[in-house]
């Protein structure tokens, strides 16, 4: 009977458990679809209208996918794109569970007109995606940028490219090695938002480009449309004769677009009151980063001609002035002179060198301190008259090459008449103390030759290489002796140590040393048969010999004593029984006058012998 | 009797030809031979000679200070001023105190455009500049004196009661300068192992010890730097500035 009944809740319970599965299997087949194959691809503009000036935002929703990869846009026609990010949403909508991504894109339209958006196409995981076509109209229309706000209203400009580009120009495209060529990069902006511009960058092979100066900024007209400009200029010169081009440049800035706002309706108060600084305070501009780009240029870059060139022509190209002062124009031999000589004119400067004088004979003459102005390069000079017979100073030249009639000059000043007065001896000495002050301290200063010093002519001391001390096995064992002998006597000194101080250790060790002499005195009495002086000997013998070894009073030692004492040190009973017959012969012969034979006397000293052995052997 | 005689006359005759082989080959050897011939080579402009001569010389496993110098200069007058440093460097750690070595490793480094820097930190620099003029036997023979010193004073503690009253001094100053003069000795050991001379023109120094890594900075010929660590063809190298790199081998050559 209550097999049948389990039979039956067993029976039960697996029709419920068969009864759950399908239900999850329903379930899942129900819910499962929408995280499958039904993708949905759709592209969505927030407007189809927007203004020359102003951003769009495109969005391209996967429907059905939780995970999928930023499809790359294809360049579309009348607009430049910027990916943004992606947002995902999930939604349960009466049990279905539904899943989307959506990647943003910002649209910059850069000219006016109706466009066509798409259909995008987009390949993942083998499967072709294909959305939605849009059309947007980009409109001729105001850009409500702070800086723009109030601009007047222009001819259609139907372009962005027209509304903000670079230029880039040179004062000439065809220049001599080394020639200074103004160039010129301007930034061009029609009613737009500009800010973060960066300095222009440009390839410049076969040309060293100096740094640019500080940008100006005015208006100008071009083609009847106003435009801001900011002007760069720099300046540039050929390094290599031949024909190059430069750029073109570069110049980044980032563009404040306003963000096309949502459609929503109309509203009363549209037109009533002005939402800009509500707009601009909740973030309705943007910034987009533009890379602006110029045409390039050429130019031809002409070798300076060989002919008439003077002999210390240093590379000056322009067309330059000399001036030159001197002081002071009386000094004592030895004396600085100071010449101060500026080159000023237009060209390149960095190719100006230091005027040269026409003979250095009878002067020092230090390296110059060069200064760089605007327009003039200024050179200090100190020069020191070494001989009395000096009457001037020779003249100073200047060799350039005029760009403007193509041909070499050379401009000279001086020469300048100088007194030299003979100086005092103390003032020379002063001179030569003064070092900081006038470099006048080397009046005599012997020019020397400089060279390496010639080789030896030994070999010095030869030994095998990496043959050095410390890797020496045998000096090595040398550093243990000093501190084995060390050991050595320490152990010496503190054993004498030992021995003046505990009087036990002391007695310890004497105890072997006094007993062999008491049985080397017995031995004599032995052979003489001197029975009473034998056994006296042999009785202070061991009395001394036990009462050293266990620190006793050696005249205390009797029978009693061993046996108490020994006894309990372990002795074993048959030394212990020695011992007794040792001192019972002695006091026999000391105290009893017992006559004992020579045979006794010997047997006597053996046991002595015996007995010493075995306390020694015992301590070891 | 007559065989005998041919058999003693035959050992004399061989007896003679190897001597003079001997005595031949000894003088084309011999150190003092080959570094005059070197000398002359050198005196009469063959630079490349005399390089080969006094190489050869240490190719023998033998080293002087005389002997690196001289094939310093060598490589100067041949214009391989690295290898030049090198032998300066070399010669330096066994004459450090000779005048004609500093002026010409002076010269070299100016013809180089380098200063000589010190590649470690404060107290490695001050046992450098303390111990530069002293060579490594001679800081090894003054720590064993100290050593000597130190035993003999302990010793004497034992025996000598008034020296126990400065004993405490005696020990602080001798135990002191013993741990100076060994960590002297231990930076000059540490300098000649692990001290490099780059040899060639220009090298470049890598993030990564591989060929197409990024050049973090370059050496001149000439440059000193410290090997730290070795990777297969490349030295892990560290300049005068703390900065760490990878160079090639081939671009430097170590002092020992």
């Amino acid at each position: 009977m209550d097999k049948l009944k389990n039979t039956v809740i067993i029976g039960k319970r697996l029709r419920g458990f068969i009864l759950s599965l399908a239900l999850v299997f329903f379930v899942l087949s129900y819910a499962l679809p929408c995280f499958a194959k039904e993708l949905n691809f759709e592209a969505i503009v927030n407007s189809n209208k927007v203004s020359l000036g102003s951003s769009l935002q495109l969005s391209l929703n996967f429907g059905n996918v939780q995970n999928m990869p930023a499809p790359e846009l294809p360049a579309i026609d009348g607009f430049q794109s910027r990916y943004l990010g992606p947002s995902t949403m999930m939604s349960i909508v009466n049990g279905k569970v539904s899943g989307s991504i959506t990647h943003n894109y910002v649209l910059l339209p850069t000219k006016t007109g109706i466009f066509k958006l798409g259909p995008f196409k987009f390949e993942h995981n083998g499967d072709q995606y294909t959305s939605n076509q849009l059309s947007v109209e980009v409109l001729q229309g105001q850009v409500q940028s702070p800086a723009q706000t109030s601009s007047p209203s222009e001819p259609g400009i139907n372009d962005l490219n027209e509304r903000v580009f670079i230029t880039m120009q040179a004062k000439k495209n065809k220049a001599y090695l080394n020639e200074d060529i103004p160039l010129t990069v301007k930034l061009y902006v029609n009613r737009l938002g500009i800010r973060d511009i960066q300095y222009p960058e440009f390839d410049h092979e076969g040309f060293s480009a100096g740094a640019f100066d500080k940008p100006s900024q005015y208006q100008e007209t071009r083609n009847g449309v106003n435009f801001d400009v900011i002007e760069f200029n720099t300046s540039i010169f050929g390094l290599r004769p031949g024909e190059f081009k430069l750029g073109p440049a570069h110049l980044k800035c980032s563009l404040i677009v306003q963000k096309q706002a949502r459609r929503r309706p109309p509203s009363a108060f549209d037109n009533s009151f002005d939402t800009g600084i509500f707009d601009d305070f909740f973030g309705r501009y943007e910034t987009y980063p533009l890379d602006l780009k110029s045409d390039d240029l050429t130019f031809n870059i002409l070798p300076l001609p060989e002919e008439n060139k003077p002999l210390n022509f240093s590379g000056a190209l322009g067309n330059f002035d000399l001036e030159v002062t001197v002081s002071p124009l009386e000094v004592k031999l030895g004396d600085p002179v100071s010449l101060k000589m500026a080159v000023s004119g237009e060209g390149n400067f960095s190719t100006v060198s230091v005027p040269r004088l026409k003979s250095e004979n009878g002067f020092k003459v230090y390296e110059p301190q060069i200064k760089q102005e605007a327009g003039k390069k200024l050179f200090e000079q100190i020069i020191m008259p070494m001989s009395m017979d000096i009457k001037e100073i020779p003249g100073i030249s200047f060799d350039f090459f005029d760009i403007q009639t193509g041909q070499y000059k050379t401009i000279t000043r001086g020469p300048f008449p100088i007194t030299i007065l003979k100086p005092e001896k103390e003032e020379e000495t002063k001179v030569v103390e003064n070092k900081q002050v006038a470099p006048a301290a080397a009046v005599n200063e012997e020019k020397l030759g400089r060279d390496i010093i010639y080789i030896k002519d030994n070999l010095g001391r030869l030994k095998k290489g990496n043959d050095y001390l410390y890797k020496n096995k045998i000096f090595l064992l040398f550093q243990g002796i000093p501190f084995l002998f060390y050991l050595i006597i320490f152990m010496i000194y503190a054993k004498k140590k030992r021995l003046e101080t505990d009087v036990k250790y002391a007695r310890g060790l004497l105890a072997p040393r006094k007993a062999r002499i008491g049985i080397r005195q017995a031995k004599k009495y032995l052979d003489k048969t001197e029975t009473g002086k034998f056994y006296d000997t042999l009785f202070t013998t061991i009395q001394e010999y036990l009462g050293d070894k266990f620190h006793l009073s050696s005249k205390g030692i009797t029978i009693s004593v061993i046996d108490e004492h020994l006894h309990k040190e372990g002795v074993p009973e048959e030394v212990l029984t020695r011992l007794r017959d040792i001192f019972r012969e002695c006091d026999m012969v000391r105290y009893a006058s017992s006559q004992l034979t020579r045979e006794n006397m010997r047997d006597s000293l053996r046991k002595l012998e015996e007995v010493i052995d075995y306390f020694q052997r015992r301590k070891a | 009797m007559k065989k005998i005689n041919l058999i003693f006359f035959a050992a004399v005759f061989i007896a003679l030809v190897s001597l003079r082989g001997a005595l031949a080959q000894g003088t084309a050897s011999t150190p003092g031979a080959l570094f005059y011939q070197a000398n002359i080579y050198y005196q009469e402009g063959k630079y490349d000679a005399a390089i080969h001569s006094y190489e050869k010389l240490l190719g023998q496993g033998l080293e002087s200070g005389n002997l690196y110098y001289n094939l310093g200069n060598s490589y100067f007058k041949k214009g391989e001023l690295g290898l030049a440093v090198l032998n300066y460097e070399r010669a330096g750690i066994l004459i450090p105190n000779d005048s004609d070595l500093r002026s010409n490793y002076d010269y070299a480094m100016q013809r180089l455009n380098l200063e000589p820097k010190f590649i470690g930190n404060y107290f490695e620099k001050a046992a450098h500049s303390l111990f530069q003029a002293l060579t490594v036997d001679f800081l090894a023979i003054l720590l064993s004196v100290i050593y000597i010193v130190l035993i003999i004073s302990l010793i004497l503690n034992l025996f000598i009661s008034p020296i126990r009253r400065f004993f405490g001094w005696i020990i602080c100053i001798l135990a002191s300068l013993f741990i100076i003069f060994a960590f002297g000795l231990e930076r000059k050991i540490s300098y000649i192992n692990k001290t490099a001379i780059v040899i060639s023109k220009e090298a470049d120094v890598k993030f990564e010890p591989l060929e197409n890594a990024t050049t973090y900075f370059k050496l001149s010929e000439g440059s000193k730097v410290k090997v730290v660590e070795k990777a297969q063809n490349w030295y892990k190298i560290r300049r005068f500035d703390n900065k760490f790199g990878w160079v090639i081998k081939d671009a430097l050559k170590k002092i020992k």
